[in-house]
């Protein structure tokens, strides 16, 4: 096969379309890069190999992209791994900041797809040995270095800590499923309540629910009234984009990158813990992150840069060991299964030209997101202005379709959103803080199997500090992210009495 | 513009009443609703539920000219919407797993005999395999029984409840033939995807693995001084199934070489007379309730489709085997196979 015969207008075409549809599922609330890639999985068979997962990777890149836009301009992730994008995103767009917030983020984005697609190309087979060093016993570790964020996104320790523990037991409702290697027993529910919660509440429900609908409830009880004259948002106003709002970034680009492509590497992680530790270790271990969490474009930075990362992290082990790295690679696997061709340790060796097209198809993916977003943004961010008592209702009936296609038609999903939309407004007003408990459910469930797992496999509790140095070297990781947390919280408690003194 | 959009609009509801008129038509001769959904038990497009569903789905389609798409729901979800789906609506295509499940007593498998009707057989996957790393001592099943019979412990990464098990049960059966008492000796390490059993296995956690052809083929080509490299030691497959496979087997492996992982060059004893082999058979689930014209013209549907025998070369294209059996036969047939597996799944349990 010669490549260059591969690289036809067809080939392109398709590239910017599926990176276009990736966007716009992005975007839309409830929708996610691995909906996208899923519908239009069969049409593999009628494109071909080539040109087919040239459509998919196009619709991977433009999907875990386009999660910004409602993560920045409405409050709510697109997709799980844009959450830590609206805690700055947000409160940036609230001044104004809309647009400038969301080219930050399309920057940070191609950087981290760019990244992490040259980190594929170049290191592919090392990388995969080097994943296959994490077992259960590392992958929990490293969620739980990605559970101590919560130390530091609180605003209130002890509140923050319990909404985790919260969010961590919300997530083990349901069975610890078989299909995990657990025994198929329901917990943490009444028996009537085994129908439909069998295999737990479902995340995006869940995500859009306590971020979507509580923001439109409490916005609601507030009344829109002087929405028209005052509280409207506005697109005038804030400071305009310039490039050099990266200066000093680099360090953060690249360790969130770098963040973002290791988790992609191991297998089952999930894209929602690379942004938050990409999140966490910004806010660390930058030399000034008071502003974060407030409209901060570094915490935009960090959080874009390293969930598109994700993109070529999440390849390295679908095409080095035959095993998807996330959701989304694990429905691609499908186009190489209905192709008929084997994915395994060899398929790079035994199909050069097909790797060689995946990774022009991967970079193609990533210039033309950024040029389609880069450039239409301006027009995506107007939807700011539109006036809430418009906007609300939209966004609620989009979240209800996402909800209800998610699971291919699941109507429970749809209560689940309106039950964590309503339960998010009551969090609200007994103090309960939502992204410590988004976060604990996020990762409870992941937690929850890797910790067991790892007991059976090795078979007692020491293995945790003796397995192995990674697992050394995580702990000193979450050491020092907790001891930061505290150490900050006490600096910021002690500089208002410094400045009063 | 509005007489414009007034006028596009019309013709978008007509030409779409046109559709619905059609396709509604088209199934005239079929009790078949014009869009039939069809669940799988897994959730995952890249495995072999959703590879097999899709090739015998679109051709189903194509000759009863209606839409079908498949869902990868995963079990619970499957069930539920075939129960729901009285009126033929939603059907579901499974493995073997759908009565496993309940043999092996899974929080909310049902007995597919009583609650559905069993439908059409349509291939087999006859990639189910075991494997250990490729240094193991372990050469062959008659080394892991002698071992797990002279006192051994022997640890197998399975996924438990379904076809996974059923080999790791057949296994520890094998031993209490021949070594009463030691079959406690093969211990279940209970874990999810194949990643998860391939990587227990790097980590020298497990002695074997439960692995398919597909997905395990071509670690078995690596260097034995590599982390990754695995052996087969046993296909569940009966030797008459690898037979029908392409001569050229999968990957870098020959159907030669397969059947030397196969009964009777591997033997994993069931009892006294015969040794144990598993199909991993995939076949129609269809609501209590489906007419049973319905289920006929499905049955005969599927009959021709495998009688043109286009599907045949799609399938083993993908090292799948053609198994079709009209209903009643495969309804028959796989209870026959419950029973079977029934016995040593009580067997072991004492």
């Amino acid at each position: 096969m010669d490549i260059l015969s591969h690289l036809t207008p067809m080939f392109f075409g398709l590239i910017a379309a599926g990176t276009l549809i990736g966007i716009i599922f992005g975007a839309i609330p409830g929708m996610t890069a691995t909906m996208a890639v899923a519908v239009c999985l069969p049409l593999t068979y009628a494109f071909g190999l080539e040109n087919g997962i040239a459509l998919l990777l196009g619709l991977y890149v433009g999907g875990i992209s386009g999660g910004m836009v409602p993560a920045v301009l409405i409050n709510i992730p697109g997709t799980p791994s844009s959450i830590t994008t609206t805690f700055d995103g947000y409160p940036m767009a609230k001044r104004g900041e809309g647009e400038r917030a969301l080219k930050i983020g399309i920057v940070a984005s191609v950087f981290g797809g760019l990244f992490s697609a040259a980190v594929l190309f170049f290191f592919a087979p090392v990388l995969a040995d080097f994943a296959i060093k994490f077992s259960y016993v590392e992958k929990f570790l490293i969620i739980l270095l990605a559970l101590t964020v919560i130390a530091s996104l609180c605003s209130n320790m002890l509140m923050g800590i319990f909404s985790g523990v919260l969010g961590v037991w919300l997530s083990l409702i349901g069975t610890y499923s078989i299909t995990e290697g657990g025994n198929g027993e329901p917990r943490l529910m009444f028996d009537f309540m085994q129908y439909y919660l069998v295999d737990g509440f479902s995340l995006l429900p869940v995500l859009i629910g306590l971020f979507g609908l509580t923001t439109v409830l409490l916005d609601a009880e507030k009344g829109f009234k002087d929405d028209a004259v005052q509280g409207k948002i506005s697109l005038k106003g804030g400071a305009k984009f310039r490039f050099n709002v990266f200066k000093g970034q680099l360090l953060n680009l690249v360790r969130s990158s770098g963040i973002g492509t290791l988790i992609g590497i191991l297998p089952g992680v999930g894209g929602s813990a690379a942004s938050v530790l990409a999140y966490s270790q910004e806010k660390n271990f930058s030399r000034d992150s008071s502003q974060m969490g407030k409209g901060a474009p570094q915490g935009i930075v960090s959080s874009e840069s390293s969930n598109n990362a994700l993109t070529g992290g999440a390849l390295v082990p679908l095409l080095s060991l035959g095993i998807p790295g996330d959701s989304t690679t694990a429905i691609l696997i499908g186009a190489f299964t209905l192709q008929g061709i084997q994915v395994g340790p060899l398929f790079i060796g035994n199909n050069l030209d097909t790797w060689y097209l995946m990774m022009i198809a991967l970079v193609a993916a990533n210039v033309l997101m950024f040029g389609i977003m880069y450039f239409a943004i301006r027009h995506i961010a107007k939807v700011i202005e539109v006036p809430k008592f418009i906007l609300y209702p939209l966004i609620i009936m989009m979240c209800v379709v996402g909800a209800y296609a998610i699971n291919y038609g699941i109507m429970f999903d749809v209560w689940t959103l309106l039950i964590f939309g309503v339960f998010g407004w009551v969090a609200h007003k007994v103090g309960l803080e939502t992204v410590p408990l988004i976060i604990g459910f996020i990762l409870g469930k992941s937690a929850e199997v890797y910790f067991v797992k790892s007991i059976e496999s090795y078979g007692n509790l020491t293995i945790f500090f003796t397995k192995s140095p990674i697992a050394a070297f995580l702990w000193v990781l979450i050491a020092v992210s907790v001891a930061f947390a505290i150490y900050l919280r006490v600096r910021n408690r002690r500089r208002p009495e410094e400045i009063e003194s | 513009m509005k007489p414009i959009w007034g006028k596009t609009c019309l013709a978008l509801v007509v030409s779409a009443a046109m559709g619905v008129g059609v396709s509604a038509q088209a199934a005239d001769d079929c009790p078949l609703p014009g869009n039939l959904r069809v669940v799988i038990g897994s959730t995952s497009t890249g495995g072999d539920t959703y590879q097999v569903s899709s090739m015998v789905v679109d051709q189903l389609a194509d000759k009863l000219d209606i839409n079908a798409k498949v869902d990868a729901v995963g079990v619970m979800p499957g069930f539920q919407a075939l129960q729901r789906s009285r009126h033929g609506n939603t059907i579901m295509i499974f493995h073997d797993g759908a009565y496993l499940g309940n043999l092996y007593g899974v929080n909310g498998y049902p007995n597919i005999f009583d609650q559905y009707v069993v439908g059409p057989t349509i291939a087999i996957n006859p990639g189910n395999a075991y494997l250990v790393p490729k240094g193991s001592p372990y050469e062959s099943m008659s080394d892991v029984i002698e071992a797990a019979g002279n006192g051994k412990q022997i640890r197998v990464a399975i996924q438990p409840g379904s076809v996974s098990e059923i080999g790791f049960s057949a296994l520890k059966n094998a031993v209490r033939l021949k070594y009463p008492g030691k079959e406690s000796n093969i211990v279940a390490v209970n874990t999810g995807s194949q990643a998860d059993k391939n990587q227990l296995l790097f980590d020298g956690a497990v002695d074997m693995i439960n692995g398919s052809v597909q997905a395990n083929e071509q670690y078995t080509q690596l260097p034995a001084d590599d982390q990754k490299a695995m052996r087969f030691v046993w296909l569940t497959a009966r030797e008459d199934t690898i037979q029908q496979t392409n001569e050229s087997g999968m990957g870098d492996t020959t159907r030669e070489q397969l059947l030397g992982y196969t009964t009777p060059n591997v033997s994993v004893p069931m009892d006294d007379s015969q040794d144990f082999t598993f199909d991993k058979e995939f076949f129609f689930l269809y609501n209590k309730d489906m007419d049973p014209a319905a289920i006929d013209c499905i049955d005969n549907a599927l009959s021709d489709i495998y009688d043109q025998g286009e599907i045949q070369e799609q399938l083993k294209k993908a090292f799948f085997v053609p198994d079709f059996k009209p209903s009643k036969e495969a309804s028959s047939y796989l209870k026959e196979k419950n029973d079977q597996n029934q016995t040593i799944i009580n067997d072991l349990e004492g």
